[in-house]
Parts: C-alpha cells; sequence; structure tokens
C-alpha cells in the first residue's frame, strides 16, 4: 500500500524551513515579540552590555535545565537541584577559599558532590523504583541539612583563581555561557544521534515497551540523574565564584522550580516521552528576557509577580497547543 | 521566587541589668509561672530551660544565634531548647503549641506572623509560662526583644546621603534594593528610602527592586547598570542583595575602590564586613551584633523569672564603616 494519508503528509509540507520550529516551539513567536516590545520601551533591551547580562543569568539556568529535561522526557524528575546547587557551591567555595586548592580541584569536589546526590536520586528511582517526585522532594530537603550542617556560615573570599570560572571570557563571550552552550549542543546530539538519546524517548513513551525492546531502562535515567546532580552542582560552583561567596541556607532557594519551568516553558510534558533541547533553550530565554525587561522597565514588585505569572501561564498554553514534538 | 526572610533590624540595647534583681514589682510574668524549679539566688524563680524558637533556620544568623545563645544559657545551667520551623508559619505555630502542651518554662518567639502568635502567646501564660516576643510586641506576653527595623535603614540611608554629598555634589543615580514582601523588609525599606531621599534630593533614584538575596541582587543591579551605566549608589535592605549588586558592578568593570560608587546593606553579615574592612566601595553596614541578640535571649526570660521590673530588651544596631576597624573584627568573631 503506496497511498499517503493527507493526514499526515500535510503537517510535513507546511512543516517546512523555519514554520516547523516555530509551530513546534510557539515560544519563538513569545519571544519574537516580546524582544522589540521590550527594547521600544525601554531602549536598553538590546544593548549588548543587557544582553551579555541576561545570557550570563541566563547560563547557570540553561546548564542545569539540559540534562534536567532529558530526564523529564525519560519520565522522571529531580526536584533536589536547588539544594544540590547550594551544595556544589558550598563544597567548591570551601575547597578553594578555606583549603586554597586550585579552582580544577575545588570544581572536581563540587562535581564529585553533585554525582553522589545525583547517583542517589538514580538508585533510589531508578533501581528500588521508588516515586522520583517523593524521592527528590525529600532530597531536596535533606541535601540542603546537610549543606546547612556542614557549611552553617556564609563562605567569602574564594581567591582570583576561583573567581576565573565565573569572570572569564572565552572569545568575548563570559564562560559560564560558554559552558552553557556546550551543555546544550551536547544535549541536543545526544538527543538527535546516540542510541542512547533514541532511548531516553522511547523510555519516556512507555517503559515496559522500551524494556521489552532490549533498552536498559535503568541504566540511561540513572545516568541522567548523576548528570543532572553534577550540572546543578557546576552552576552552583559558577554561582559561588560570580558571588565569590555562598550561604548554605539561601543559595539556590527555589531554582528547582524555575529551571523546572523553563523546561515545561520549553515544551517538555512532564509525563516524558517529547522534548527538545532548542524548546528548553527557548524557555531559558523567555524566563531570562522576561525578567530582565521588566526590571529595566521598573515594574513594581507585585506587578513584575503578576506579569511573571501570566506570562508564563500564557506560554505554558502555547507549549500545550502547539503539537507534540518526539525530537 | 519565595525569597528568604532575614534577621530582624536592631536598635539600642536598652536595658539587660544583671538578671538576678531583687525586684519584683510589676514583673510581667504570671505569677504561678512553671519555669521555676525552685527560687532563684536573688529570689524570684529559676528557670529549668528555654525554647528559641527562631523560624528563619535557612539563615546564617540562625546558627550562630544558636550556638550562642546555648553557650551564654549554658553557664547559667540552662538547656536551650531550639525548634525547626523552616521558615513556615504553620510549622511554627505546631512547634509552639507542641511546647506550650510540654509546658517549656520560657519560650522565646520570633513569630512569623505577628497575630496569629496572640493566641499562642496567651495559650502559654495562662499555662503559667513564660513568653517572650522576639522583634517586637504581642499583647499578650511577659517581655520582648525589640529592634528598630526601620533604624537601621535609616542609619544606612542617612550615610549614604552625606556621602553623596559630599563626593558627588548632591548628584548622581541611586538604586534600591527592596523588599516589600514582610513587615521589617517593609520597614528597613521605608528608613532606607525615606532617610536617603530627603537628606539628598538632587540624587536622581533610578530603580527600587526587590531582591534580599545575592543571586537576585546581582541580576537586577545588572540590569539596571544595563539602562544606567553610570549608577553611583547601590543600598540593599539586606547585605546579601547588596553584595550582589556589589559584584554586578564590579563585573562591569568598576575598580574595587572607585571613589564615585557607594554600596551599603543591612545585617552585617560576614562578606559584606570583610568587603567593608577592606577598603571596597561596599563601604557601610548597618550591623547587628549576634553577641547582643544571644545575651537577651537568655537574659530576658531570665529577668521575667526573676521578677525584673522592667524586662524587656532592646537591641542596638550601629553602622559599620571602613574606619570601624575593631568593630568589624568583633563581629567577624562572633559569626566565626
Amino acid at each position: 500500500m503506496t497511498t499517503a494519508d493527507p493526514a499526515l503528509t500535510r503537517p510535513r509540507l507546511i512543516a517546512t524551513g523555519g514554520l516547523t520550529a516555530v509551530r513546534r516551539n510557539p515560544l519563538l513567536v513569545v519571544l519574537v515579540v516580546m524582544v522589540p516590545v521590550f527594547q521600544l520601551t525601554t531602549g536598553s533591551f538590546l544593548d549588548p552590555a543587557n544582553l551579555s547580562g541576561i545570557a550570563t543569568d541566563a547560563a547557570t539556568l540553561a546548564i542545569v535545565a539540559v540534562p534536567l529535561a532529558l530526564l523529564v522526557i525519560s519520565g522522571y524528575l529531580d526536584l533536589s537541584v536547588g539544594s544540590t546547587l547550594a551544595l556544589g557551591g558550598l563544597v567548591a567555595g570551601w575547597l578553594a577559599g578555606q583549603h586554597h586548592q586550585s579552582p580544577a580541584i575545588a570544581l572536581l569536589g563540587a562535581l564529585a558532590a553533585g554525582a553522589v546526590v545525583g547517583a542517589v536520586n538514580g538508585f533510589l528511582c531508578c533501581h528500588l523504583g521508588l516515586s522520583a517526585f517523593i524521592v527528590t522532594l525529600g532530597m531536596l530537603t535533606a541535601v540542603r541539612g546537610l549543606a546547612q550542617q556542614l557549611f552553617p556560615l556564609p563562605l567569602s573570599g574564594f581567591g582570583s583563581g576561583f573567581a576565573w570560572i565565573g569572570g572569564a571570557r572565552v572569545a568575548g563571550l563570559a564562560a559560564p555561557v560558554v559552558i552553557a552552550a556546550l551543555v546544550l549542543v551536547a544535549g541536543a546530539l545526544f538527543l538527535a544521534l546516540t542510541p542512547a538519546g533514541r532511548h531516553v524517548f522511547a523510555i519516556g513513551v512507555n517503559r515496559e515497551a522500551a524494556h521489552l525492546s532490549g533498552i536498559h531502562i535503568r541504566r540511561t535515567p540513572f545516568a541522567l540523574f548523576v548528570a543532572t546532580g553534577v550540572a546543578a552542582a557546576l552552576a552552583g560552583a559558577i554561582k559561588a565564584s560570580v558571588l565569590d561567596s555562598a550561604v548554605a541556607g539561601t543559595s539556590g532557594a527555589g531554582f528547582e522550580l524555575t529551571v523546572l519551568t523553563a523546561v515545561l516553558l520549553g515544551g517538555v510534558a512532564l509525563t516524558g516521552g517529547t522534548g527538545s533541547i532548542l524548546g528548553v533553550l527557548l524557555g531559558v530565554l523567555f524566563l531570562g528576557g522576561l525578567q530582565n525587561g521588566l526590571t529595566l522597565l521598573n515594574v513594581p514588585t507585585f506587578w513584575q509577580q503578576m506579569a511573571q505569572g501570566v506570562a508564563l501561564v500564557a506560554g505554558a498554553a502555547l507549549a500545550y497547543a502547539a503539537p507534540r514534538t518526539g525530537r | 521566587m519565595t525569597p528568604p526572610p532575614y534577621p530582624a533590624s536592631r536598635r539600642h540595647f536598652l536595658t539587660l541589668s544583671a538578671a538576678t534583681a531583687l525586684a519584683a514589682a510589676g514583673c510581667s510574668a504570671p505569677p504561678d509561672t512553671a519555669a521555676s524549679a525552685g527560687p532563684a539566688p536573688s529570689g524570684g524563680t529559676r528557670l529549668t530551660k528555654i525554647g528559641l524558637d527562631y523560624p528563619f533556620t535557612q539563615l546564617p544568623l540562625y546558627s550562630t544565634l544558636v550556638k550562642l545563645s546555648a553557650a551564654r544559657a549554658k553557664r547559667h545551667g540552662i538547656p536551650l531548647l531550639t525548634t525547626s520551623d523552616n521558615a513556615s508559619a504553620d510549622t511554627q505555630a505546631s512547634n509552639l503549641t507542641t511546647w506550650i502542651a510540654r509546658k517549656v518554662p520560657a519560650i522565646v518567639s520570633f513569630p512569623m506572623v505577628f497575630e496569629a502568635a496572640e493566641p499562642l502567646a496567651k495559650a502559654a501564660l495562662d499555662a503559667g509560662l513564660i513568653w517572650v516576643t522576639y522583634g517586637g510586641s504581642l499583647q499578650h506576653q511577659s517581655a520582648d526583644i525589640r529592634f528598630s527595623f526601620r533604624e537601621g535603614g535609616t542609619l544606612l540611608g542617612e550615610a549614604a546621603a552625606q556621602w553623596a554629598q559630599e563626593h558627588l555634589g548632591g548628584k548622581g543615580k541611586i538604586a534600591f534594593l527592596t523588599d516589600n514582601t514582610i513587615e521589617l523588609g517593609r520597614e528597613r525599606t521605608k528608613g532606607m528610602i525615606d532617610a536617603f531621599t530627603e537628606a539628598a534630593p538632587g540624587v536622581d533614584v533610578v530603580a527600587r527592586e526587590q531582591a534580599i538575596d545575592p543571586d537576585t541582587g546581582l541580576s537586577k543591579t545588572r540590569a539596571i547598570l544595563a539602562k544606567h551605566p553610570d549608577l553611583n549608589l547601590v543600598l540593599g535592605v539586606t547585605d546579601a542583595a547588596a553584595y550582589g549588586g556589589f559584584k554586578a558592578l564590579q563585573q562591569t568593570g568598576r575598580a574595587k575602590d572607585d571613589a564615585k560608587t557607594f554600596v551599603g546593606g543591612q545585617d552585617g553579615s560576614a562578606p559584606s564586613l570583610l568587603a567593608v574592612k577592606q577598603g571596597t566601595f561596599y563601604r557601610a553596614s548597618a550591623a547587628l551584633a549576634p553577641k547582643d541578640i544571644a545575651a537577651a535571649i537568655v537574659d530576658v526570660p531570665r529577668a521575667v523569672a526573676a521578677g525584673e521590673a522592667d524586662p524587656s530588651a532592646e537591641v542596638p544596631i550601629t553602622l559599620v564603616r571602613h574606619a570601624d576597624t575593631a568593630r568589624i573584627d568583633a563581629l567577624l568573631a562572633q559569626n566565626a
């Protein structure tokens, strides 16, 4: 049977070139409208210095959003990233500031801490089959408590070497932006070109069917949990470097919801199985741009909160209305 | 974002004389206080326990206060109990109810919602317990530990205005990092803005942005700097937020000791105090002394139990600047 079903071919015909991206990522339209509106009303939104600020602010969000998106696509969730971020920043700052370790050692220490948190999450969720929501919610509290117990007082004065992580410029771009770009590219390539990337979708769509197809339904999500923990700790180290300080009780507080918002706005379904890294990038840029634009407009605090809430709901509605994308 | 609140602003530490004063007249503690385990040497009653209910466990100040208060209480042979409210008003109410039911003899509580704490305080008094309100006053209480939230903001605003007059000729641009979500934040914000704008009316207020943590302070100040690269002053409702502003200014190329820049905050947190000490453009912090607060936490309930006439206390706040090296060192030591 070679007759094509018109219902299947028509979207393919329409979805050529940029139109495909627009249809699959309605946030692109929102950004295209939002940016000129902010530029016209503020006069400085598109200034290079401001764009650089938005990119730097959004970098840590993107670094965590990419592996988290992969985890959500595979049908899991990690709500502990805010506390892991704090722990990573504190470990890095502690090693660099109080033990005068090199930035590389400090960074490795942070990444190791994040990997341990991710491994615990992964073991409990993937191997013992516990609810990711409950486990990572518990870890959110437990890791925060651990960080506060280990580092009850603020850490600061990490030295000029450690400041390089957050303050260096590579090809004119802030180091965190370069790191975020690398993470985004790696995430996109992983999803598009590797068998494990395809397994992520398969596991998210139907775990049982994926298992019957010979896919390791535990190994890949476990690795993604570890990657998410590592990414959160990396983001924490970057933040600690930029601020030259870290506070156990407040660093990364609420970050888990911000990053999850960016992921969901980017079209990743909480039920798993769908999503794209481009969508995640758009979600991150949307959140960063909106926050920045409202600040530039000097919008009063509570109006900012209302505007952000409305924008988020509108963005989510658009994402919902868009066709589901498998990849 | 659900920003965490921050420690109360504090003012003059008026009266904490020896806690075992003989005078019993006018004591606000109920006569049948269950706190007693026997008469104190100087009269009144001796406390067997003090419960410290400080809800903002995420703050660095919490650890410091618990450590210093426990040490001071121990010197008097009194164990210190603590709650773990996690900045939740519901959890706080639940924990306080438990303490009242268990008849913890003296409760020092920083109510997250003062109106909600009133019936709990009444229940404590009705049960014969000592209730000390931290950070304000309730209708039902044995005594209180007060701070003038507005005073810290006023001290900072006045100092910044004076600096602007002296170094900028009364001109320039200022951004305020504020908090309008809780009462003490509103008080600090009002004190800071009112004092500054009154004393330096020629300085252009270019932004008033909600920020109490360094991350938000950093990103908000970055955005403000994109529109106003010639920004001169950043005043924060907390040191944490101001420190974020400090870093944002540095990241735009501002020299650490730029003569035309002023950053100031409130609380006396360690990173900010170090920046002030180093002679950077982080020039002032309206600082609290954790030792004074810890002393009040232990001594006020003891004074109530001992039957002192005026057991309440008002904790001081002082403006710390680069020249106040000894004061900075003392505050840093208390935070160590």
